[in-house]
């Protein structure tokens, strides 16, 4: 549970990576000590391949020639790259021929330098020479390149596969958390313990009455144990649940409760998520009604408002006051409600007028 | 002797299906009044000295554990509740009767036996039963208070609505009130910050600045200005909010 957590905040922080962070982010000492290390590979390629081609000059020049062309190369490239971190893959093109350019011009200098006092060879500038030269640059500023592009992507995917496992894994926990939420707002053992007090009472005095009662629990306890997990049902199976569950409740409270449902045949075909309704209700009775000693009444209506579904339970009950208490039942709703339909979807709840609560879900009506 | 006793329920089924019992059980007994609601019950013991009370838990207005507290007179009394584990739990600990829902015939007699006993040897109330009750009370309570704020209610045209607090971005304070901002737009609050701070959960909200606390779910980064102080993006929001020196501990690497 615990790592659950930390990975859902790292999840709220990742943002599209732009290039020069990415750059920001391949740059560390073992990634510029393994391109040396290329550089090395590379430049004793290109001196044996010399030495093989013209042999009069020996392999430890050509080795030592190469290698100060290679580091020179690779250092400028690198250098740019990391100074300026371009953000776009034309700019890092540019870079990279200026780069090379730079590269020649100095190799080019250095190599003669080299010949002159460490190998005490006298070499004659040419202009086929200088082509040859930068021929040379273009291999290992491309050699060099090829290595940085590869580890980007070689980074970048592996960056990849661990945002999409930590996406999965949010996504599960998050789908857990609802499914374990739905679970635990369905019964409530008080209102479980006491409807069966309540029939075992009647099944002496009035057995239709209880015989009733039970019907109506069993018909909730039905619905709302077998629909859990299904996504969608429609309106009046949740409708004729809560019916059953307000009809346990008249029981209870006699007169101090009384209920209408005024929604449309039409309106009762659509779909609707299953359990969402019910713990408005159940707010309604339990903090609204239930502790007034004069009770009051509950009103449930459903209409079509900008092609959206709009439900409103209306209580008198005694309002906000006891509000605070609720918690898990209404917060699950509302989470439910942005879990399947986002900012498509709301929860409402206000002051009824004189007194009471007045709950209302606002969903889409034709893409549920 | 004949004992008398009073029947709380707001239950109406409930209280006849606990006095047919009682009549089965303990047909001595005389059921001399019943009450629906906590203030019906109390205003019952003090006019009619019953020996014996049978008190709901749950009931409109005061509460039976209220109602125990507040009954002066030399009675005993039975709670009844249909599912409350931290009260059952309190009543088997500190030795006060107590019967579940649905009430069986055979716990009723258990009761009863005990009522009896304590009744014949003229047994006073016990001296504590008051000081026990408000301990549950307060027990209960305290349960009860570490709740945090799930709900701002607030001033909106002219309804008033209640916010869920997971959806507020962060609370602004402006001269003695509060302002909730929230991805809808804003609404004041006559609540300072500093209460909020009290009862907001501090998993949820961190309070950044004297005069700002924040949903933490809501941030999006936060960055040092020059001064030393903290420059805090929200999430689809474009004001950024300052991250005052002392709680910029709050956003130190891990």
């Amino acid at each position: 549970m615990e790592q659950f957590t930390t990975r859902t905040i790292k999840v709220g922080y990742i943002k599209p990576v732009t290039m020069s962070e990415r750059i920001r982010d391949i740059f560390t000492n073992r990634f510029v000590l393994k391109c040396y290390l290329y550089t090395i590979v590379i430049s004793t390629f290109i001196a044996a391949f010399f030495s093989i081609t013209k042999p009069e000059i020996s392999f430890p020049v050509y080795f030592c020639v190469s290698l100060s062309y290679g580091f020179i190369y690779s250092s400028i490239i690198m250098f740019l790259i990391w100074s300026i971190k371009p953000d776009r893959i034309i700019n890092l093109i540019w870079l990279y021929l200026v780069g090379i350019c730079l590269g020649v011009l100095i190799g080019y200098q250095a190599k003669i330098l080299i010949l002159q006092y460490v190998f005490s060879v006298v070499t004659t500038k040419t202009v086929q020479d200088f082509f040859v030269e930068i021929a040379n640059g273009f291999v290992f500023g491309g050699g060099i390149g090829y290595f940085i592009n590869s580890q980007a992507i070689l980074r970048r995917r592996a960056k990849d596969i661990e945002e999409e496992r930590i996406k999965r894994l949010t996504t599960e926990k998050e789908s857990l958390a609802a499914n374990l939420k739905l679970l635990q707002a369905q019964i409530e053992p008080h209102f479980l313990f006491n409807t069966l007090s309540n029939i075992l009472s009647l099944i002496d005095t009035e057995p239709t009455k209880g015989k009733t009662m039970l019907v109506d629990l069993t018909k909730y306890l039905r619905t709302s144990l077998s629909r859990t997990l299904s996504e969608t049902t429609i309106l009046n199976q949740e409708i004729e649940m809560i019916k059953a569950y307000l009809n346990i409740h008249k029981i209870r409270m006699s007169d101090r409760l009384r209920f209408t449902i005024d929604i449309s045949d039409a309106l009762r075909q659509q779909q609707f998520p299953p359990m969402l309704l019910q713990p408005l209700v159940e707010n309604a009775v339990k903090h609204g009604l239930e502790p007034k000693v004069e009770g009051g009444e509950i009103v449930i209506k459903a209409f079509e408002e900008n092609s959206r579904l709009r439900i409103e339970v209306r209580d008198t009950g005694l309002g906000f006051s006891d509000y605070n208490k609720t918690g898990i039942g209404i917060i699950n709703v509302r989470e439910r409600i942005v879990m399947l339909y986002g900012e498509k979807g709301r929860l409402i709840i206000a002051e009824n007028e004189p007194h009471g609560v007045s709950a209302i879900i606002e969903v889409p009506l034709h893409d549920l | 002797m004949i004992y008398k006793a009073i029947v709380a329920d707001d239950e109406k089924e409930l209280r006849s299906y606990l006095k047919t019992l009682l009549a089965e059980v303990w047909p001595e007994l005389e059921i001399c009044g019943e009450a629906a609601n906590g203030n019906d019950a109390l205003a019952l013991v003090v006019s009619l000295h019953p020996q014996i009370v049978f008190l709901d838990i749950k009931m409109p207005a005061l509460s039976g554990l209220e109602v125990a507290s507040r009954i002066n007179s030399d009675c005993h009394i039975v709670f009844v509740t249909a599912y409350d584990q931290y009260a059952v739990d309190a009543f088997e600990r500190e030795a006060v009767d107590y019967l579940v829902k649905p009430i069986t015939k055979m716990r009723l007699v258990q009761t009863i036996t005990r009522l009896k006993k304590k009744l014949q040897a003229a047994s006073l109330l016990p001296s504590n039963l008051t000081e026990i009750i408000t301990h549950v009370l307060a027990n209960l309570q305290t349960q009860a208070k570490t709740e945090f704020l799930h709900w701002i209610k607030t001033q909106q045209k002219d309804a008033t609505r209640l916010i869920p607090v997971e959806a507020i971005d962060y609370f602004q304070a402006e001269d003695k009130y509060t302002l909730v901002m929230t991805a809808e737009g804003e609404s004041l609050i006559k609540k300072s910050i500093n209460e909020l701070a009290q009862e907001l959960d501090p998993q949820q909200f961190w309070q950044i600045h004297r005069a700002t606390i924040v949903n933490v779910s809501r941030i999006e980064n936060v960055s040092r200005s020059f001064t030393g102080r903290g420059i805090m993006k929200l999430k689809k929001r474009s004001e950024s909010l300052t991250v005052s020196r002392n709680y910029l501990h709050l956003f130190k690497r891990m």
